[in-house]
């Protein structure tokens, strides 16, 4: 071959390659896809953990995985188990319970119960002491239903600012079910509550590595028996109307009606009347917030020891955008409809309201069927982006108490009680 | 030799093409391995007995940092908890890290002899804290 023939043979190659590369593109441009502007990138893996700023997803970003009788749920960690929702799962004002939240304090969790052998035992300070098997829950006591949120102490706990150590929870560390059961008042009852007891305490299967006596061994939670919640609490062997999955407290649970979710014990076993106050980690160090509005304080006041702690109690106020959610841009100009779910613990969510310049001007928006005051209550709202560009959307509740979510943050050692107003970007794209 | 070279270069253009072509079509079309696919569990035997028992609770690797100490968080820490603990923490402060060691050994009763608490305590500095954490 020549010097010219060489030559040649490039540019006829060239030649051919640049035949080849039109004739794909032509195929794609005659393809169903056709409508592709350019050849799309590949999808990335969300990165492995956030801060020091914080957590900009509405969900943490841990990896999906499957546990036993759930759908892939989003890890937290393996051991104990902790696993949060996906956002999409808040569509609906009852969340699945095979997408249910999970959260659990030490790795000693069961995989099996026997109901030949489990009772619940109500104990202590009583005349009666009882052992009571699922059976004789069902049968010797009228069941209740009620809708009530369970959402985890520290759900959110991820947009602390600074960031605090603990699971590091974006939003979906809550869940709300229809809990069928007994009420734990008549088991009281029945047992007979002797005078001057000051407590319940409340045992699940759970146990950890720890030395007895320490917080690692047992997860032990109480309540006064003078609390009025009492009277609301129900020891659930249904969700949903159906068995609870084993993560979530197979067989029965504690139900605490607004409430956080650290007093709702999972797979209850002992009820135990108290004489005197519980002194154990997890009532006298653990679950506490600053005696203060919204459980607001600072780094500085804390080291300086001038913040009093108290157990912390009910559900303020919370509101959440689920659909959409910002991952698709929305034609200009088209009606769409925003979605999205709200509730208290201090009384029933009476008012939603949207914005969608960031929080100055505010719509009130349609609420859905009213399952009760501790449920979810679903909001919708129809709402069109004039012109393309991005749009700042928020949302916040009010409950009958007169309490409407804050847009300020919430700062204080445990990460809890976060209930800042909402706020999801949402692209419109030009529709012509 | 001449014909040869004629003869093969058809055959070389066609093979280039064709790979050119391959990559093409293969470009964007698959996500990246780490976005791989979960498989599905094989649903459990059950038996009409009282015993209600589910699979046991996956405990999937953890990515720890190379470096001094990896060993000593690997035996104390796993003892209570998986080290996903740390992980799954966004960068803390020098001073946060010391205390939550502090707090395994004091409020959770670890009782991590003190050569290997201070092992500890320099490891997640030294890989997880806002200057030294990676991606």
């Amino acid at each position: 071959m020549n010097a010219t023939e060489r030559c040649l043979s490039r540019r006829g190659l060239l030649k051919i390659l640049g035949m080849a590369s039109s004739g794909i593109a032509a195929s794609r441009w005659l393809a169903p896809d056709a409508g592709m502007a350019q050849q799309p990138a590949p999808e990335k893996a969300i990165e492995t953990f956030t801060g020091p700023g914080a957590n900009p997803h509405w969900n943490s970003v841990g990896p999906y995985v499957t546990e036993p009788q759930k759908v892939p749920l989003i890890l937290l960690t393996d051991r104990p188990v902790q696993l949060e929702t996906p956002r999409h799962y808040f569509r609906t004002a009852f969340t699945p319970n095979e997408a249910f939240y999970v959260r659990w304090h030490l790795d000693g969790i069961p995989n099996a119960v026997d109901l030949k052998d489990w009772k619940l035992h109500i104990q202590g300070n009583v005349n009666n002491p009882l052992s009571l098997s699922l059976p004789d829950l069902k049968q010797k006591f009228k069941p209740v239903s009620l809708a009530a949120v369970n959402q985890c102490s520290g759900n959110s706990r991820s947009r602390l600012q600074p960031r605090v150590p603990g699971g590091q929870w974006g939003n979906g560390a809550m869940g709300n079910a229809m809990w069928t059961g007994v009420r734990l008042r008549e088991l009281l009852d029945m047992a007979g509550v002797k005078s001057g007891s000051m407590q319940a305490q409340f045992q699940g299967l759970e146990t950890g590595q720890g030395p007895a006596g320490l917080g690692s061994n047992l997860f032990l939670k109480s309540l006064d028996l003078g609390n009025p919640v009492l009277d609301e609490c129900v020891v659930a062997y249904l969700m949903n109307g159906e068995p609870l999955p084993m993560l979530n407290g197979f067989p029965v649970r504690l139900v605490v009606p607004g409430y956080f979710s650290t007093y709702w014990t999972k797979c209850l076993t002992w009820i135990r009347v108290l004489n005197a106050p519980d002194e154990n980690f997890w009532v006298k160090t653990g679950y506490r917030v600053p005696d203060t509005p919204r459980g607001n304080t600072t780094p500085e006041d804390v080291k300086a020891g001038k913040v009093k702690m108290v157990p912390i109690g009910r559900l303020p106020v919370r509101s959440f955008l689920i659909s959409p959610d910002g991952s698709s841009k929305i034609p200009a100009g088209m009606n769409v409809t925003l979605r999205g779910i709200a509730f208290s613990g201090f009384g029933a969510v009476n008012r939603v309201e949207v914005s969608d310049d960031g929080g100055k001007n505010w719509v009130a928006a349609n609420l859905g069927e009213n399952h009760g005051a501790y449920s979810f209550r679903t909001w919708e709202s129809s709402w069109m982006a004039k012109s393309p560009g991005r749009y700042s959307l928020a949302v916040r509740a009010t409950d009958e108490k007169g309490d409407t979510q804050p847009d300020e943050p919430v700062w204080n050692p445990g990460g809890y009680l976060w209930n800042r107003v909402e706020r999801q970007e949402i692209v419109a794209g030009n529709a012509s | 030799m001449k014909n040869r070279a004629r003869a093969i270069f058809p055959v070389m253009c066609s093979l280039v093409m064709a790979a050119v072509v391959y990559a093409e079509l293969k470009k964007g079309y698959y996500s990246p391995a780490e976005l791989g696919a979960l498989r599905q569990a094989v649903p459990i035997e059950l038996s009409p007995d009282s015993n209600f028992q589910v699979s046991s609770y996956p405990v999937p690797a953890v990515d720890l940092a190379p470096g001094d100490g990896l060993q000593d968080v690997q035996i104390y820490c796993n003892t209570c908890h998986s080290p996903r603990y740390i992980t799954m923490q966004p960068p803390l402060p020098a001073a946060t890290w010391e205390a939550e060691v502090n707090k395994m050994n004091k409020t959770f009763g670890a009782a991590i002899p003190d050569d290997n608490t201070q092992k500890i305590i320099l490891y997640l500095q030294a890989h997880y804290a806002p200057d030294t954490r990676k991606q």
